[in-house]
């Protein structure tokens, strides 16, 4: 591997690579040093029972750092011999608080365990506040830190995949650095569907660069209850993440992770040999009446291309983490470094965060404090378009000829080539992202809080072509550099004042608050060709002749105003009432629409607190909540109601004719362009059964999009040269999302198993154009288009021909409805109207990129310090479009499925004879293939040392594991990988030659001092 | 209790307070434009910007759907002087119009339409904003009759193309976007008012200096204004603006009737009004014009579209050398010495027209045509004096007018096209009309005289064609403009 580390501008890594090994290599050290100490034993007997006397089995005691444990009898009784008459017990029971108590030489020790009211304090990150998870009305669902770092990418969103119900997480590239399309509860609109984040207060549109080992939580925000609060930016979902913390009066704790694993692609696609490549190419030629080009019996096995590009790919971090904290300061500062490279060679990345959070408690009634990150990454790109190249090519190529020099493998490029001349690309983004803020308590009940947050990035890239020369089609005449730079800088500020009151049996809290942000971004990029040398010290523009310069500048900014108010209030812990309401301004908004109302409404009952529910031991929680509200989507484009003026249209003037500059207005724009509306309903269930043993939570929800922005046909004579956007169209999609948890612990033996399930239905209702459809999905050849958007079916599902088979002779052809001419070995395809012809009209619903069910499952175990856990998750009911099996410009390698083609009649009645483009390759459901998966996304096996001390150096924690990581996939669809992901609303799930998802297996270390 | 209403209270009002207060001093800092660009509200503040605007008005006279393919189709193809031409198949949308069998979804058809009107819009932007510039008054009243000669001039061959079409005279906000057609009557008033606005307060063409040259006259607007007199029957009006056009002494026929066509004939003595334009390197200044009519095949100058009719070619006279400055025949040797090979498909009698032929290809390609569109030249002024003096009664100052243009057309040759000199008022006509076709052939007049003439019938019948009267006068309203409309504009009658 040509590594970036070490080429590239004469730069120094960011971290040399055996310091990245260094911790793995301490820590292994350490154990091997590593001998258990024995003392005098004891053996000590009780009996556990409840605050009312009663006795309770199955408590679990454990010798606190060791593995040593027993449980209680059926009768509450224990016995447990310990290290040490001077040991301390841990008494844990599910639904009860746990106790640790040392023994201090007693033999006979009987505990009560008090009935646990933590789990209903347990805390939920809502928009500007936490909550009581008892009393919260919204759909909210949340992954706590341990969940989030476990898998090996530096991308947090991966993390929500398959783990949070209603949230479908795909990553379109398996490609170092490359981020995932999440869709909350379908698909909203028809533009932009991503969802809205929030990192400690501050609002962005991307998590990329989050260190995952830094994320204390994550919650995800789901119904208009949770978002509304979030108002115009609220309809796609709200994703929350918080950073860790440090803790006043803390000792500092040291932690130390760190993996290292190596990535493979885990299938390959199935393409013929070179022989079967020769057999195939000539009966081509036969089939459009040429003569055949190859020799058959020339060629054995040739070359596997994939095997050209792909390789085993180390992927490697580390992450160095202190937190504590004095009596009025504390701290939580990391260094995270993470180093991938890609399956696919030549594609890098490298990322290294540093983030330091503090707060500063002023007085009782002041504290201040900031969570700021820094995070600089490097990456470097593959050959653009090199996995699609790799599986054109033909097998009947090597990749050089005996001198070295590269093969002409027209009409598909080299792939050996492009590795080599097409890889000097270097994208370094630097930023910082973080908050400032500051809280005053004043009158005993209220806060106020100012909140400054930011989000400075610059982004530098760099790329330089050598001159080459491989063939006509594969050549580059003059060298070129070219150099871009971007900058984005995004400010938010927010002061709320909250108010927290309870009294009686009520419990009651205010939040009102003004907000502003203001985004701005700035690009500058220019190109020069013929520079004199290749050497990296010419990569700069002035190297180039100045006469072949091009240059590009422009801008973007947008900016915010809101006004927001919340109410909670709890009567009785059993009845929940949440109202929201925000009020936004946006520069984005038309002149006549600057403002939007966004208001919800949500009631709970907690049914488990009613005096009927107090006389069982079965249900151990119960709520229904129901919510209601208004959101909007204010992802439009930032001028989409100005009117701009065009340039260059020039007049002709004068005896000696010069062009005179002209400009003026030639497309409209719409004043009253507004943010897209979201109505949600939401109906949900919590509960607990057997002591929370199971707990799970079940939604119902209804969302309905109107005013989605749509190009919609005006009258010619109003003589714009556009059609202006306006809020028109309506989608609706409804679902089911469920969660269930089951945990217990037997023992010493632990274990749990979670599921989240979603459906989802997606239906557009109006697109302020009749019955006329939008078309999307351009595969690439004549303008067809494999999307198909309507009223009454899903965004953006496939429509085309529906097959029948293949023409066995000509009297069959003669015979059945044709679009003409086919011939014998074509693709049969359904008369849909029935009218004995077949055209455009006969094209039908093929399936739809959307799935029916998106599901997940994990299943963990512990025991003695071992701990395995697996997770799972698929898609149920999408389908895929494999567009690069369509696209055929010419004769490309072919996949073996060809070998099984129609060849004379009876040969084959699904495979065609083989063609290049023509009547075969128009879109019908040849390409079209189910997308459906299950993959088991994560394995771990972990084993966990208690209170380890080596050579007088005390790990309070110390955790190795085994990690296997899409390890292997259940699916009938034939690429790389079933998740497809990207692309416009109107046309996705096409499988371009997708970068391929790795497996990845790694070993990882946590040590905790 | 008590406490918690009063802070409650105190809550309310301070963050509502501050929440006002905050929102209402928002509204600049909500203001955001795009940036690199000029926008609606920062454009029209300069003398340069309203130069600029109309400029742009003139730059659209080189687009595809103002005086290029659809252009030709209405024009020409539709009427007995030219057929398709091209391959059999090719653009069909055209043979249907040659043939009257188009429909409300002619390519043609909308094309104009749509053409037409983003024309209409951007004169509209001038006439609309320009007078509220801070500027040089003789410079803005210049400006203001350049767009409004030029939305007269779209809007005359709107209602020529489809009779009754909405008036929209100024920018459209959404709320009126509904809207119905004005009769045909008020159209030609409201050209009438812009085109005597435009003679009133443009120059004339020997006032302009010469980096001006191509801009709106005051005689481009009188002569049209003789021309749409003409259409409306207006024999007085026609007659006496035509005569103040020739009065004027600013025009004079080109000697060389092939040279108005060519290089050196650009903004030559008789030109009216033409639309300028220039092949350069970099492109921007050339339209595709000469292209969609030039010669298929060899030399491969075009797409070989709007071919001469045989029709056409019976109608010279023995020996009219306009009839050579008209049409290229297939194996004709060129100036150039080529020798014209057509695209086998179109026929061994292929024609071509030559007064859209270029001698040269242009810098880029033929789709980058430097020549000037003619839009109105002095013999159209002559003839349509001739045209009103006959039907007003004065044969002889007909005759005078008529015999000019022949004269020319002669070059010289005294053996060919005598002189005219029937006085009687029907024959003269004919003999009129019969010079309007021929010395104005292939340039785009003859489908909307034969239609003002009201024998379109009787000419295609004797051609086999059917023109069904009360429909073919004009063309059909784009489909897509009658669903749109959701029934306030109604389609022409026989197109539904």
């Amino acid at each position: 591997m040509r590594s970036i580390l070490r080429k590239g501008r004469g730069e120094l890594s960011v971290v040399p690579r055996y310091l990245i090994r260094l911790p793995l290599f301490l820590i292994a050290v350490l154990l091997v040093f590593s001998l258990p100490s024995h003392a005098q034993q004891t053996t000590v007997t009780g009996t556990v029972t409840d605050p009312d006397g009663e006795t309770i089995p199955g408590v679990n005691i454990l010798e606190s750092g060791t593995d040593n444990g027993t449980v209680t009898d059926l009768d509450g009784v224990y016995s447990l011999t310990t290290a040490s008459p001077e040991a301390i017990l841990v008494f844990s029971f599910v639904g009860f608080e746990s106790q640790e108590i040392p023994l201090e030489g007693r033999t006979t020790l009987d505990v009560i365990l008090g009935e646990d009211t933590q789990s209903l304090d347990e805390v939920v990150v809502v928009g500007y506040g936490i909550q009581r998870k008892s009393d919260v009305t919204g759909s909210i669902s949340a992954i706590k830190s341990e969940e989030i770092s476990r898998l090996p990418t530096p991308n947090v969103t991966q993390s929500l995949q398959g783990r949070v119900s209603g949230v479908q997480v795909t990553s379109g590239s398996g490609a170092p650095g490359s981020g995932t399309t999440i869709r909350i509860r379908g698909v909203g609109t028809l533009n932009n569907a991503n969802p809205l984040f929030v990192v400690d207060g501050m609002l962005l549109d991307d998590i990329d660069f989050i260190n995952p080992n830094d994320v204390e939580s994550i919650e995800v925000l789901k119904d208009a209850s949770a978002t509304a609060i979030y108002g115009s930016r609220g309809a796609n979902g709200v994703i929350i993440v918080t950073t860790k913390q440090g803790t006043f009066d803390k000792e500092m704790t040291i932690n130390v992770d760190a993996y290292t694993g190596v990535q493979n692609v885990a299938n390959r696609i199935d393409l013929v040999n070179a022989r079967q490549f020769a057999q195939l190419a000539n009966e081509l030629n036969q089939n459009v009446g040429i003569e055949p080009d190859y020799d058959v019996n020339e060629f054995g096995e040739g070359t596997d291309w994939q095997d050209l590009i792909f390789h085993s790919a180390p992927i490697s971090n580390v992450n160095i983490g202190a937190q504590g904290g004095s009596a009025n300061t504390n701290y939580n500062f990391s260094v995270n470094y993470f180093n991938q490279a890609g399956v696919v060679k030549e594609s890098e990345f490298e990322r290294l965060t540093v983030r330091l959070n503090n707060q500063y408690q002023a007085s009782d009634a002041v504290n201040f404090g900031h969570n700021l990150s820094f995070i600089y990454f490097k990456r470097q790109d593959e050959p653009s378009g090199i996995v699609g190249t790799a599986y054109r090519t033909y097998p009947t190529f090597d990749p050089r000829n005996e001198d070295g020099s590269y093969i002409d493998t027209s009409p598909v490029g080299n792939p050996a080539a492009q590795l080599e001349y097409n890889i000097n690309n270097d994208h370094n983004s630097y930023r910082a992202v973080g908050n400032f803020f500051g809280e005053v308590n004043f009158l005993e009940n209220f806060t106020f809080r100012s909140n400054l947050g930011f989000d400075y990035a610059f982004l530098d890239n760099k790329s330089f072509t050598p001159e080459y020369y491989v063939s006509p089609t594969q050549q580059n005449v003059n060298n070129s550099i070219n150099v871009s730079n971007n900058r984005t800088q995004n400010w938010l500020w927010e002061n709320t004042v909250n108010y927290e009151q309870e009294w009686d049996r009520h419990r009651l809290t205010l939040l009102g608050g003004y907000t502003s942000q203001n985004f701005y971004y700035e690009e500058l990029s220019g190109e020069r060709l013929s520079l004199p040398g290749e050497d990296p010290a010419l990569w700069y523009l002035n190297a180039g002749e100045e006469t072949s310069q091009t240059n590009n500048n422009l801008a973007r900014d947008w900016s915010m105003t809101s006004i927001l108010f919340r109410v909670n209030y709890t009567f009785n812990e059993k009845y929940l009432l949440t109202a929201t309401y925000r009020r936004d301004g946006s520069s984005r908004f038309g002149s006549e629409r600057r403002y939007g109302d966004f208001p919800s409404i949500a009631l709970g009952w907690r049914l488990i607190e009613e005096g009927f529910m107090q006389d069982q031991n079965t249900v151990s929680n119960l709520k229904i909540r129901g919510s209601y509200g208004v959101i909007g989507n204010d992802k439009i484009d930032e001028y989409e109601g100005i009117p701009i003026v065009t340039g260059n249209e020039n007049a002709v003037f004068g005896a000696n004719e010069s062009l005179i500059y002209g400009a003026t207005i030639t497309e409209l724009a719409n004043p009253f362009i507004q943010w897209e509306e979201t109505v949600t309903s939401n109906i949900g269930f919590e509960f607990g059964l057997l002591e929370e043993r199971l707990t799970g939570e079940l939604d119902y929800y209804y969302r309905r999009t109107n005013d989605i922005l749509v190009e919609v046909p005006i009258p010619a004579y109003v003589g714009s040269a556009n059609n202006p956007v306006i809020n028109a169209a309506s989608v609706e999609n409804t679902g089911l999302d469920l969660s269930l948890n089951w945990r217990d612990q037997k023992g010493n033996f632990g274990y749990n198993v979670g599921i989240v399930g979603s459906t989802v239905n997606n239906k557009v209702l109006d697109l302020g154009r009749g019955e006329e459809a939008i078309i999307g999905g351009a595969v690439g050849i004549s303008n067809l288009f494999g999307s198909r958007t309507i009223v009454g079916e899903s965004i953006g599902h496939y429509y085309g021909y529906k097959t029948l088979g293949v023409f066995q002779n000509q009297s069959q052809i003669d015979n059945s409805p044709t679009r003409g001419p086919e011939e014998p070995g074509d693709l049969i395809f359904q008369d849909t109207d029935g009218n004995g012809t077949v055209n455009s009209n006969d094209r039908v619903i093929l399936g739809s990129p959307i799935p029916d069910y998106i599901f997940g499952f994990n299943v963990g175990f512990n025991f003695r310090g071992i701990d395995l856990r697996a997770d799972f998750n698929g898609t149920y009911g999408n389908e895929i479009y494999n567009a690069k099996r369509q696209v055929r410009f010419n004769t490309y390698n072919f996949e073996t499925v060809f070998l099984d083609r129609w060849t004379g009649e009876g040969t084959s009645d699904s495979e065609p004879r083989v063609t290049n483009g023509g009547h075969n390759y128009e879109v019908s459901d040849r390409f079209i293939e189910d997308g459906s998966y299950l993959r088991l996304r994560n394995i771990q096996l972990g084993y966990s040392f208690s209170n380890l001390a080596i050579n007088n150096f005390e790990f309070s924690n110390l955790r190795l594991c085994l990690s296997g990581t899409n390890v292997f996939t259940l699916t009938d669809y034939s690429g790389y990988t079933p998740e497809i992901g990207g692309g416009n609303l109107l046309g996705t799930g096409y499988d371009n030659s997708v970068y391929p998802i790795a497996r990845t297996f790694n070993i990882g270390v946590t040590a905790n001092f | 209790m008590k406490t918690l209403i009063k802070n409650s209270f105190w809550a309310l009002i301070f963050s509502t307070s501050v929440g006002m207060l905050m929102l209402s001093c928002a509204e600049d800092y909500l203001e955001k434009s795009p940036k690199a660009v000029l926008t609606q509200d920062s454009f029209f503040q300069t003398a340069e910007h309203a130069e600029q605007a109309v400029n742009a008005i003139y730059s659209h006279l080189r687009s595809f759907n103002v005086h290029v393919f659809s252009y030709i189709g209405v024009t020409d193809i539709a009427s007995d002087d030219a057929e398709k031409g091209s391959v059999p198949g090719d653009a069909a949308f055209l043979e249907d119009i040659n043939n009257f069998t188009h429909d409300a979804n002619n390519t043609a058809s909308a094309g104009i339409w749509g053409g037409y009107y983003q024309g209409v819009f951007r004169a509209n932007q001038v006439i609309e904003n320009v007078p509220n510039i801070d500027m040089d008054a003789s410079l803005r009243d210049r400006l203001l009759g350049e767009a409004r000669f030029l939305r007269a001039y779209f809007y005359f061959f709107l209602v020529r193309t489809y009779g009754d079409v909405p008036i929209i005279e100024r920018p459209l906000n959404p709320e009126e976007y509904q809207q119905t057609r004005n009769p045909t009557e008020e159209v030609y008033n409201f050209i009438i008012a812009d085109l005597e606005f435009a003679m009133d307060n443009l120059p004339s063409k020997s006032e302009y200096d010469a980096e001006d040259l191509g801009r709106a006259t005051s005689g481009a607007a009188q002569g049209f204004l003789a021309k749409v007199n003409l259409f409306q029957d207006d024999y007085q009006g026609a007659y006496d603006n035509a005569v103040a056009v020739i009065n004027s002494n600013e025009y004079a026929l080109y000697p060389d009737y092939l040279g108005i066509f060519r290089q050196e004939g650009e903004h030559s003595s008789e030109s009216l009004f033409e639309v300028s334009a220039v092949a350069l390197e970099q492109g921007g200044g050339g339209h595709q014009f000469n292209q969609v009519q030039g010669i298929r095949g060899d030399p491969n100058n075009g797409w070989g579209f709007n071919s001469p009719s045989d029709d056409l070619e019976a109608a010279y006279e023995e020996g009219d050398p306009r009839k050579d400055a008209t049409i290229i025949y297939n194996g004709e040797t060129l100036p150039s010495g080529e020798v014209v090979e057509a695209d086998p498909n179109m026929g061994a009698d292929a024609k071509f027209n030559r007064k859209a032929h270029l001698p040269q290809m242009p810098s880029i390609g033929f789709q980058n045509s430097g020549a000037n569109i003619r839009i109105l030249r002095y013999a159209d002024i002559l003839l349509i004096a001739a045209e009103a003096a006959n039907e007003l009664g004065n044969p002889d100052v007909a005759l005078d007018y008529l015999n000019l243009v022949r004269e020319r057309a002669r070059q010289g040759n005294p053996e060919i096209l005598p002189n005219v000199t029937v006085t009687n008022q029907n024959e003269l006509r004919t003999a009129i009309w019969h010079e309007r076709r021929v010395e104005l052939a292939m340039e785009q007049q003859r489908y909307f005289d034969l239609v003002r003439q009201g024998r379109a019938q009787e000419v295609f019948s004797e051609l086999g064609i059917t023109w069904v009267p009360g429909k073919h006068e004009v063309f059909p309203l784009p489909q897509s403009e009658i669903d749109i409309s959701g029934g306030t504009l109604e389609q022409n009658p026989g197109y539904n």
